[in-house]
């Protein structure tokens, strides 16, 4: 492990996590620490100063007794008996004088006392370091000390502070090498998705980031983060579609264009010819600009940018204009149009894009349609909403390309050799999409239906 | 007329202005907005031809002032193509007529003159051209005192063409006033219909009312 990767896995989240939770549980411990210390520590003093004081009591009731003389003897007893631990007597007379006792004489003080005495008994390695005593003054004016070992406390209290010193310390050491571990697989997989995006970057669209399996916060990431890289290079590779498309449908009109004016330059020689080749090249200039009007207008729709502008339209007053607009032009191409319309169907929405959507819909049914045909335009109520419908009893269209109809320059074989950009169902889709509407293809066997339904 | 010419493109406003004086009108250009709008509100002009994108200050802000400077001048807005707002924002802003750029000058010509000469608010009841006569009352057409039974589209065709009489109506103005089409249909539904409207006032008579101006539109003129 590198000095850096070190100082990464120190930087990372899922390492400082486990560090953090690390400092708090130290830090609980203390304070649990402390309080047990304190508690264990003033339960056994006054568990010692109540073995001392029941012991200096019963020893002044031998001496109400007795008197002096069989408390002594008591105590001398006691004394040669250690039942209960080393426990130190101390007997003096009320001239200071020691009776009898393991301990120096000293001055006389009542109740719970800690001491370390200055002995001159022999035996020094019994000798303790620290006393807790029980003063009690007698009747006749005697003084009884019982103590005891306060050694004991000491020794608890050192234990408490060795198992949370272990503890604390064990704790950390897990804290620091779990952290460690979790934070050099979290860095791994981190790399992963970098290395994934630095090399879409660099423009392979197609890298994506493997999934572990494990379901987990980062796998459902990284799934998402794949998700999308699929959803941005399906858009790149329609934006690059639409490109190579735009390049490649525009050249065939510039190069008439260029054709006409060169022919106008080479061949005519009398006014009337110069107009006709300006005429024809005016002509495929327009429907140049006709072209890039339709994409700008399909780009704006989807764009979505006409939403503010949206009004109550009476849907059944437009498709009925749009029918009797082309009644006269299906007339002379010899198609019958009809039309059932629903009155009373509103829609709030663009007027001007629905009318350019049914038009378009309808154009398309008497242009790729032979004479004779019939083109049906139809507007019902369906459920709560309504439904368009413009159908023919044509050729139809092939059940495979029914997708790929409305996508940008798409023409069928067979129509290639007739007028159109491609985009007319382009503009349908788009518009039914800003207004909601669901657009869905039908073969009539024979003929083919176009519905608009809105949800 | 007198026509103020707002366009920065040095280009398109030569094209426009040459055009223009050609066909014998006064103009006046101005390549910014600040320009515009101080021509625009020192000078008496018929129409303004207002290009939305200028420098110094935009087509609307310029209509705008104007308007609230009580410059009542008719306005038409130059916009670029594709734009579909920019009719709404242009009409809203007090413009009274919008063409799409690039444009034949046979339309800007057309939509000028129908500005310039606005029929006056005053609803007239009748409409006439020579021996044609239109009640909009009753909404019935005769031709030299025979009823002529029109479709509603067709009368509607007649009704713009009669309230501009004498002036060229272009295909793209008919398919806006008369059928509310901002788009270029690839049908000739104009074309049909006006062949049937011709049909059924034209025919039969020896002089015809409805002629179409080649390049440019139709127009309904009484004959001399």
């Amino acid at each position: 492990m590198s000095f850096a990767r070190l100082i990464r896995i120190l930087r990372s989240a899922s390492f400082r996590l486990p560090l953090i939770y690390a400092v708090l549980f130290v830090l609980s411990a203390g304070a649990l620490f402390v309080t047990v210390y304190w508690t264990a520590t003033a339960a056994m003093q006054d568990d010692m100063a109540a073995v001392l004081r029941t012991e200096a009591y019963q020893l002044a009731e031998v001496h109400r007794r007795g008197g002096l003389g069989g408390l002594a003897e008591q105590i001398t007893r006691r004394m040669n008996f250690r039942t209960r631990g080393p426990i130190f007597y101390l007997l003096q007379a009320p001239s200071r004088r020691v009776v009898v006792g393991n301990l120096p004489g000293m001055p006389p003080v009542d109740g719970v006392v800690d001491f370390v005495p200055q002995t001159d008994t022999p035996e020094p390695e019994a000798q303790p370091s620290k006393l807790t005593g029980f003063g009690l003054t007698l009747s006749d004016g005697s003084f009884l000390l019982v103590a005891q070992d306060a050694d004991r406390l000491s020794e608890m209290q050192h234990a408490i502070v060795r198992a949370f010193v272990w503890a604390s310390g064990l704790a950390l050491l897990l804290a620091i090498a779990g952290g460690a571990l979790i934070g050099t697989s979290f860095l791994r997989r981190i790399d992963t998705i970098t290395r994934t995006s630095l090399a879409i970057m660099e423009g392979d669209l197609s890298a994506r980031i493997p999934v572990r399996g494990t379901y987990d916060e980062i796998d459902q990431l990284v799934a998402s983060l794949n998700a999308m890289l699929s959803r941005i290079q399906q858009l790149m590779d329609g934006l690059r579609q639409v490109s190579s498309d735009i390049a490649h449908d525009l050249r065939t009109p510039l190069g008439r264009l260029r054709q006409h004016l060169e022919d106008a330059r080479a061949r005519a020689t009398t006014t009337a010819d110069y107009d006709a080749a300006t005429d024809a090249a005016i002509e495929e200039a327009d429907e140049l600009l006709e072209t890039f009007s339709a994409l700008l207008r399909i780009a704006q729709v989807e764009a979505g940018a006409q939403k503010r502008g949206f009004t109550d339209v009476d849907l059944s007053d437009l498709v009925k204009s749009v029918g009797e607009a082309y009644q006269p032009a299906a007339e002379d191409s010899e198609h019958t149009l009809d039309y059932q319309i629903e009155d009373g169907v509103h829609l709030t929405g663009d007027r001007q894009l629905l009318a350019q959507m049914i038009s378009n819909l309808v154009e398309n049914a008497l242009r790729h349609t032979p004479a004779g045909s019939t083109v049906s335009l139809a507007l019902r109520k369906a459920g709560t909403g309504f439904e368009i419908e413009v159908a023919d009893d044509g050729p139809g269209i092939p059940e495979t390309e029914h997708e790929r109809v409305f996508t940008r320059f798409y023409r069928l074989d067979r129509s290639r050799s007739t007028a159109g950009s491609g985009l007319g169902l382009a503009l349908v889709k788009a518009i039914a999409g800003l207004h909601g509407l669901t657009i869905r293809l039908e073969d009539r066997k024979p003929g083919l239906g176009v519905v608009l339904m809105s949800s | 007329m007198k026509i103020l010419l707002v366009e920065d493109d040095k280009q398109t406003a030569d094209y426009i202005a040459k055009g223009l004086r050609e066909h014998g009108h006064v103009v006046d250009h101005a390549g910014n907005g600040r320009d515009g709008l101080y021509l625009a509100t020192g000078e008496k002009y018929d129409v303004m031809i207002v290009d939305r994108m200028l420098p110094a200050m935009d087509g609307l802000s310029l209509v705008k002032a104007a308007r609230a400077s009580s410059v009542r001048t008719p306005v038409l807005f130059l916009t670029t193509m594709g734009g579909i707002d920019d009719r709404v924002t242009g009409f809203e802003a007090g413009g009274d007529d919008y063409l799409v750029k690039p444009f034949a000058f046979a339309e800007l010509l057309a939509r000028v003159g129908a500005l310039a000469r606005r029929p006056p608010m005053v609803a007239a009841t009748s409409l006439a051209a020579g021996d044609l006569e239109m009640d909009l009352l009753a909404r019935t057409v005769t031709r030299a005192g025979k009823r002529i039974e029109l479709l509603a589209q067709e009368f509607k065709i007649l009704e713009y063409l009669l309230r501009h009489a004498g002036e060229v109506v272009t295909r793209t103005m008919l398919l806006e006033k008369v059928w509310d089409f901002h788009f270029d249909p690839k049908t000739n539904i104009v074309e049909t219909h006006i062949s049937r409207l011709r049909s059924k006032i034209d025919k039969g008579f020896d002089k015809p009312l409805l002629h179409t101006v080649r390049g440019a539109g139709y127009v309904i003129r009484a004959p001399d």
